[in-house]
């Protein structure tokens, strides 16, 4: 399961928030099928599963081969499925190819034992009267995910990947699909162009974000990766929005890829257009028309409706990283030649991106006459950011990533021109919408890795979101008065959360791994007085809920 | 009476000759292993010419197991387009001995003269499931068996020496063996 969205909903338990945070923290995957069949360890291409190393990003970027002579290295040859002469008979002939010699099937498995601060008992106090309060352990021992992922090369520079959950938190649930897709590698050379400047991917996948939120080595995601803008109204505060974008950068997306450049060096870019879907409706559960058969349907029904509407969310990446090796023939090799052995290169790595997208909303409405209509509203939004990597051989490295959010905030209004409260939305007749104070959030990280032994990798990092609609969804009274409900992360009174994350993971051996996440969390709190001279609210004794998380993977 | 002369001449040395050229055999399980004769005091042997090449191909160190006499130097190539390294962490335990002799690009070599007898586990540091193995053998009397464990060293002079046997991740094992125009010594390893 791809990293789900942290959805601060109104009616959400915060605590359970954040269990799950930790459950849907993101997948790492390495791949144990390239090590049967070239025979090498998992650290050819891996610093720290699934951390790739400079050799295992050329690995990648060459389309799951080695960069050079990859049929000297492979130890289980592939299968022909036509003999290369048959190129020569195209197009009388099927263009020939291979798979691999074996199933290059991976499989991964980890559990967790976390340790939550006593602090999470003060939440019982949001549960509204006469129910019970869920119970949060202090100390939990957690089924993580089974994984399986194949991936590899079919010949002609085709490269596959696919990995699917097949069993979350013990059963067989929430998993589903993570990356799908076929990349048509180097595909430039059929228009000339230089070699590396243009590679194809379609299916689904992780858009090419600066740091990887799949391959990321941390136990939690990263928090500007899971931020949605998902506003509403609150009865505290005199501001409301109507966005419903349940988008966040972690989620895989659908459609296609343009890309280009080595990671390991110089320019690298990536351009995607993917399906707008940001009502958080996945294809599984989207039938759309029954009058309109999808891809394998026939008279009606088949595979789901993937997209929220025609637009196509575009997303664009550059990166350019310096290389600092002094020598001249380090520089130029995939990796440097230490005195002691290659090494991953001293670079600095520069980049920005941007990705821009049409939410929509559809609302019932009535013409003049009225015969009932719908009305759309349109709600572009972008994210835009930069990030900055150093790194310093084989064995330190800082990162560091801004995002800025922005979505247009289209209120609904009557015929009359007034604005409709929200929580009236559904008895009132929306005729059409008013631009409102966008819903915008920023925010990023930074973080510090130390490969303190080739086995132990210290960690420490430091999360940052600011969010608008997050504020919105901080904790307020009922109507009723029953209580309160919200996320109480921010409250009315507070709209930035900070999170600090050390951690450290050892190697027990190349494929198994524990790792350790202290999570300093957010300031919090339950109690909401008003402050006397401002008339606004204000938060009181607030309080830290940490976490521990102690993480056993491997993967075969 | 010059020709008589040359002739007995002839014929001692050849006597003598035929007398030094002894041969130890035997046999070793598992097979492929290394049979040497072990230091034999008050006694140093000159240092060959010749120049074995361990080899890095297909990620793997080619030959798996090498033997030399002690004050070889072998040459290590590196065949592989992808960058590798050579170091031991020690010889025979001697941590002391442990050597990187770095990085080298494809078709260059990189020369090391090994002057302590022992055994080299040959590593690299960005694969670690290469694995290889130099046995520096103290003296000029060595052997690798065959896939049977059969092996044969020959020129050995007449004498009292101890012999031992090694294979990758098996305990080595020392035996006694009287050479005297032939001489038998058989091993069975474990781990």
């Amino acid at each position: 399961m791809r990293g789900k969205p942290f959805r601060t909903g109104k009616r959400s338990l915060p605590l359970l928030a954040l269990v799950l945070l930790v459950f849907s923290a993101h997948r790492s995957l390495a791949i144990p099928a390239f090590s049967r069949m070239y025979g090498t360890s998992c650290s050819t291409c891996h610093i720290d599963f699934p951390k790739l190393n400079d050799f295992g990003k050329a690995f990648k970027d060459a389309g799951f081969k080695f960069p050079k002579d990859d049929e000297s290295m492979i130890k289980i040859p592939p299968v022909m499925l036509g003999a290369p002469a048959n190129a020569e008979l195209w197009p009388k002939a099927i263009w020939p190819g291979t798979i691999p010699g074996i199933p290059p099937i991976g499989l991964r498995m980890n559990n967790y034992f976390q340790y939550t601060g006593t602090s999470s008992g003060k939440f019982a106090s949001l549960t509204p009267a006469g129910t019970l309060p869920p119970f949060v352990p202090t100390t939990d021992f957690e089924t993580g995910l089974f994984s399986i992922f194949t991936a590899g090369n079919f010949g002609s520079d085709i490269a596959f990947w696919v990995d699917d959950d097949i069993s979350v938190a013990g059963a067989n649930s929430n998993g589903g699909l993570g990356d799908g897709y076929l990349k048509f590698v180097n595909i430039g050379r059929l228009l000339k162009l230089p070699k590396n400047s243009l590679n194809l991917r379609v299916g689904q996948f992780e858009l090419e974000l600066p740091f990887t939120q799949a391959r990321s080595i941390w136990i939690s995601p990263y928090d500007i990766y899971s931020q949605a803008n998902i506003g509403a109204m609150n009865s505290m505060i005199p501001l409301q929005q109507f966005v419903n974008n349940q988008f966040t950068m972690a989620d895989a997306g659908k459609g296609i890829e343009l890309s280009g450049g080595l990671h390991t060096g110089g320019y690298q870019y990536s351009i995607a257009f993917i399906d707008q879907n940001t009502s958080g409706v996945g294809q599984d559960a989207n039938p759309g028309s029954p009058y309109v058969p999808q891809a394998t349907g026939s008279n009606n029904g088949g595979l789901g409706v993937a997209s929220d509407a025609n637009f196509k969310d575009i997303y664009a990446q550059f990166q350019y990283r310096f290389n600092l090796e002094r020598n001249k023939e380090s520089r130029t090799a995939i990796q440097a030649a230490g005195p002691s052995g290659p090494r991953d290169h001293t670079y600095l790595n520069l980049g920005t991106y941007y990705f821009y997208g049409r939410s929509v909303q559809r609302l019932l409405s009535q013409a003049a006459d009225g015969t009932q209509t719908v009305i759309t509203a349109r709600e572009p939004f972008y994210r835009v950011g930069g990030n900055m990597t150093f790194n310093y051989r084989c064995c330190l490295q800082f990162n560091a990533l801004y995002m800025y959010g922005h979505d247009m905030n289209l209120l609904p209004i009557d015929a009359s021109g007034n604005l409709i409260p929200l929580q009236n939305l559904s008895t009132a007749v929306p005729v059409g919408f008013i631009r409102s104070t966008p819903a915008t959030f920023s925010g990023g990280f930074v973080d510090a890795e130390w490969l303190a032994y080739p086995w132990m990798y210290v960690m420490i990092r430091y999360d940052a979101v600011n969010s608008t609609s997050d504020r919105i969804n901080g904790l307020q009274r009922n109507d009723d008065g029953s209580g309160f409900t919200g996320a109480p992360f921010n409250g009315p009174f507070r709209s930035t959360r900070n999170r600090v994350t050390p951690g450290v993971q050892f190697l027990i051996h190349a494929n198994i791994k524990a790792s350790f996440e202290y999570q300093f969390r957010p300031s919090q709190s339950v109690v909401i007085a008003t402050n006397p001279l401002t008339g606004l609210p204000v938060a009181l004794n607030p309080f830290h809920t940490n976490t521990a998380v102690a993480g056993l993977e491997f993967v075969y | 009476m010059t020709r008589s002369f040359l002739f007995t001449l002839l014929l001692i040395a050849a006597v003598a000759a035929t007398a030094v050229a002894g041969t130890i055999e035997g046999k070793v399980s598992p097979g492929k292993s290394v049979v040497y004769v072990d230091t034999i005091q008050g006694k140093t042997f000159p240092a060959p010419s010749q120049l074995p090449v361990m080899d890095q191909k297909g990620l793997m160190f080619s030959p798996h197991v090498m033997v030399i006499q002690v004050g070889t130097t072998v040459e290590f190539l590196n065949s592989d387009t992808v960058q590798h390294n050579v170091f031991w962490p020690s010889i025979s335990g001697n941590k002391k001995l442990t050597h990187n002799l770095g990085t080298w690009p494809k078709g260059e070599k990189k020369a090391f003269k090994f002057d302590n007898p022992g055994v080299v586990s040959l590593l690299c540091n960005v694969h670690p499931e290469m694995a290889g193995y130099i046995i520096v053998s103290p003296t000029p009397y060595f052997a690798e068996t065959d896939a049977s464990g059969n092996y044969k060293i020959e020129n050995v002079p007449d004498g009292k020496y101890n012999v031992v046997a090694w294979h990758e991740g098996m305990k080595p094992q020392t035996k006694p063996v009287d050479v005297a125009g032939t001489g038998k010594a058989d091993f069975t390893l474990s781990k």
